[in-house]
């Protein structure tokens, strides 16, 4: 007996393949003492989803899992189908990365929220209900009763993943598991939910797997590191040491990817600049809570100028208008008013005809977020490319295309190998790749970077944003990169614009403002993003109840089933 | 590798392999082929002229010499059930063809010009949707005169609404995708995002809606032929004879219509079958 609440000892995971089983995890070997919170790090596809997954019982049935899994010091595999699912639903509580595919959209937040303190704790109707309330407050949403009437839809993600986080806490669960609860969502509201995070696990003594592949937010929340790579536990570090006891080269890596990078003291002359975007404005119509329609005012008053080879950044959160202006300047959206100036001619409205798109293809290129999204999946990575390069070169031989669509496979380092595979077989930094590389075939002189690298792992992540700086630097093409991570922004760029709710907050040199920020709002921004000594703090005062202390311990403390 | 890739890559290619090897299929492409033969072949194959009266026995049952027994007016069941092959599958096959071709441009084109386009043809499949297609058939007959080329006209227009909602709803989740949006921003031409790569996006559920579709398709046209509305006697559609067996069917000599009705039962079933291995198929580029 021990006394960890969780402990893996060399669990292995193993899924039927075509030509035997196939080794997903080696070996996860690592334990969780009462109320302590261990983070496991680890690129995608290292197998910490799987292992939180095995805890949880959440395998498909055909997986083999091997080793031992202890929660509380006992063997669940040695425990039975009805028990064991007790433990599970009493003992342990799950956060994934998409709250919203985990909510059904039909139903409000209040059936979501009582359903398992109806059916599996027993409780009243009316009592369920009352305690979900409390549960919403206690993870810091404003006006809960109001929440419990709406729907899915009708919140943000930031406010979703709350909810989830309030629905594990209905059983008093002492482990936690979250599995990259905080990826999607940009830095400010991940700010707020590590914020509840840290204050739950103060109140209610919890302890928690912290699963993510950010290794700089782990080390900021969690006590110790469990590294894993290739399906091992290569390295456990205590997280306030990390830096200097780091043993692993992996690890290094980690470590180094998670720098922040040297600023860019490059200065640009004085030069015609070939983007010019002026008193930007766009509004959309969207249905207003009451029923009629009303203006949502995506972009207004917006203005900015990129130099010729020169990186520009635009910064801000989710809904802060920095896409919607990437879309006007691609001509994917029209704009209301303001304009927008490339190498001196207007652009405003959309390009008509062929022609017109073609001729701006040249000038401007565009890389989107979803690299899975943003490639035909029934193309082959050659046919993707020849296409792309045959809409410039009507009258090239194959062999021609083919020897361009070589070249541009060697300008973003991709194998030459994978040009006959189809986008299911490669990796998402690889495909992330293909689109660069498709975007690089009209040799544009601007490329448009819409949360281009927000999709990647952390080390994928530093590879991209080397290339993207090597090819700025070979070829002269000017990038504008959107992105609401400021670190990727700071690597890449030597120009900001912060944005915040369509408008323009501050912009300068990357030194000027996020060295020596005026605006609160960009403050703000860089006080969200982890690093050593981090604290996450509760920044936007939601919170409407005083957080309850005693009334929710007070439930159930003691083990299911009582004292053994 | 992540859960989600194990479910989204591995699991399914294991099962379109397994279907490949699916005797369930392999049964139903043995059918269709024999049915194609039949329907190309049959009135070589025939022992007897099918509308040869008194070739045998009034209602006799199935005999070494009449495989299928004779109906009421003493022709060969067998004789007629191949010659009648040929109307009764081809009928179908054109309905299909015509109602997804037309339903697939009036789908496509609503979901890429959108707006005033989207609106006007939405309210007329709306239109038709509100019509059964036997109404319509019932309504084509009384126009056009008796005979099949007024129920394949009738049914063909019936059908669109189905296909082209079909194909509106997924041309438009495929339209929003950001690869569409890529393929504009590097100036290819309207016409090529269409024709490669939003029609064949498209294509999967397209098929497996072409497949149900030739099942109802048979199953109406037979209807309409019960109803004396399409192909007329004596002709030896399949549809016709389910119909014309009716009285002797209560006398206790089933033979007349169990046969026919059993042929389009079996087809409708191995075109489905083999509808379902077909989408999956299309959809390969996709998992």
């Amino acid at each position: 007996m021990s006394d960890f609440v969780l402990e893996l000892d060399h669990v292995s995971i193993a899924a039927p393949g075509a030509d035997g089983p196939l080794m997903l995890v080696e070996d996860c070997t690592l334990q969780v003492t009462a109320g302590e919170s261990l983070g496991l790090v680890g690129e995608s596809g290292s197998g910490k989803t799987l292992s939180a997954r095995a805890v949880a019982g959440l395998l498909p049935e055909e997986f083999t899992v091997g080793g031992t899994i202890r929660i509380d010091g006992e063997d669940i595999s040695t425990v039975a189908g009805k028990r064991l699912r007790g433990i599970r639903a009493r003992r342990l509580g799950m956060v994934f990365q998409t709250p919203r595919a985990h909510l059904n959209p039909l139903r409000s937040i209040g059936d979501f929220m009582t359903e398992a303190l109806v059916t599996v704790a027993g409780e009243k109707p009316d009592a369920a209900e009352r305690r979900a309330i409390e549960l919403l407050a206690e993870v810091g949403i404003p006006d809960p009763d109001r929440r419990m009437r709406q729907r899915p839809g009708d919140l943000s993600g930031g406010l979703l993943q709350r909810v989830m986080i309030a629905a594990t806490l209905a059983m008093d669960p002492p482990i936690l598991l979250a599995d990259e609860i905080t990826t999607a969502l940009d830095v400010t509201t991940q700010e707020e939910v590590m914020a509840v995070i840290a204050d739950l696990r103060r109140h209610r003594d919890l302890a928690m797997l912290f699963i993510t592949h950010d290794l700089a937010l782990a080390g900021a929340v969690c006590d110790r590191i469990a590294v894993m790579q290739h399906g091992r536990t290569v390295e456990t570090l205590r997280a306030a040491t990390m830096r200097q006891d780091a043993v692993e080269p992996y690890t290094r890596r980690l470590l180094s990817a998670t720098l922040p990078a040297d600023v860019r003291a490059d200065s640009t002359p004085p030069v015609e600049p070939v983007l010019v975007v002026d008193g930007l404005r766009k509004t959309f119509q969207v249905r207003s809570p009451r029923g009629g329609r009303e203006e949502f005012v995506a972009v207004d008053g917006v203005g900015f100028m990129l130099a010729p080879g020169g990186s520009l950044g635009i910064v801000g959160e989710s809904g802060s208008g920095k896409s919607t202006t990437a879309r006007i300047i691609c001509g994917l959206e029209a704009a209301d008013a303001g304009s927008v100036t490339v190498k001196g001619e207007d652009w405003t409205t959309a390009a008509r005809g062929t022609a017109g798109r073609r001729r701006r293809a040249r000038i401007a290129q565009m890389v989107f977020q979803d690299p899975y999204q943003s490639l035909d999946r029934r193309q082959t990575v050659r046919a993707c490319l020849r296409e792309a390069v045959a809409v410039h070169r009507p009258k090239a031989s194959r062999g021609e295309l083919d020897a361009r669509v070589d070249e541009l496979l060697g300008a973003v380092r991709l194998d030459a190998g994978l040009a006959d595979r189809k986008p299911r077989s490669l990796s998402g930094g690889q495909r992330q790749r293909v689109a660069i590389a498709r975007a690089l075939a009209a040799d544009p002189e601007i490329l448009v970077l819409d949360e281009a690298v927000s999709a990647l792992d952390v080390t994928t992540q530093v590879e991209i944003l080397t290339l993207l700086d090597s090819i700025r630097r070979t070829m002269g093409v000017a990038l504008l990169m959107i992105s609401h991570d400021l670190t990727v922004v700071r690597r890449l760029c030597d120009h900001v614009v912060v944005m915040r709710s369509g408008v323009i907050v501050e912009q300068g040199t990357i030194a000027d403002v996020l060295d020596d920020p005026r605006a609160d709002y960009t403050r703000m921004l860089l006080d969200s993003i982890p690093h050593d000594g981090w604290v996450p703090r509760r920044r936007i005062p939601a919170r409407t109840t005083a957080l309850p202390t005693v009334a929710t311990t007070t439930t159930r403390i003691s083990p299911p089933g009582g004292p053994k | 590798m992540s859960v989600a890739q194990l479910a989204g890559g591995r699991v399914p290619r294991l099962a379109r392999r397994a279907s490949a090897r699916d005797p369930l299929v392999i049964a139903a492409a043995l059918v269709m082929l024999l049915i194609a033969v039949i329907a190309v072949f049959g009135p070589l194959m025939a022992p007897y002229d099918p509308n040869q009266l008194y070739v045998g026995p009034v209602l006799s049952p199935p005999s070494l010499e009449h495989y299928m027994g004779t109906d009421d007016l003493g022709r060969d069941i067998y004789s007629r059930v191949l010659v009648g092959a040929a109307p009764s599958v081809i009928a179908p096959v054109f309905v299909v063809i015509l109602s997804t071709a037309l339903g697939a441009a009036i789908g496509i084109s609503s979901a890429w010009f959108g707006g005033v386009v989207d609106g006007i043809s939405s309210r007329v499949i709306e239109v038709i949707f509100a019509i059964p297609g036997l109404v319509l058939a019932v309504l084509a007959v009384s126009m056009f005169g008796k005979g099949l080329i007024a129920p394949i006209a009738a049914l063909s227009i019936a059908y669109i609404p189905i296909v082209s909602r079909l194909v509106r709803t997924a041309a438009r989740a495929e339209l929003g995708k950001p690869y569409i949006a890529a393929l504009r921003i590097q100036g290819v031409s309207s016409l090529a995002i269409c024709f490669r790569h939003l029609v064949p996006a498209v294509l999967p559920p397209i098929l497996a809606q072409s497949t149900v579709g030739f099942g109802y398709a048979m199953l109406d046209l037979a209807a309409i032929s019960f109803l004396g509305l399409g192909a007329q006697p004596p002709s030896s559609d399949w549809g016709v004879m389910i119909s014309a067996g009716q009285p002797a069917l209560l006398t206790g000599a089933p033979e007349q219509s169990m046969f026919p009705a059993a042929l389009v039962v079996v087809t409708v079933l191995a075109v489905n079958i083999l509808g379902a291995r077909v989408t999956t198929w299309a959809e390969g580029g996709d998992r």
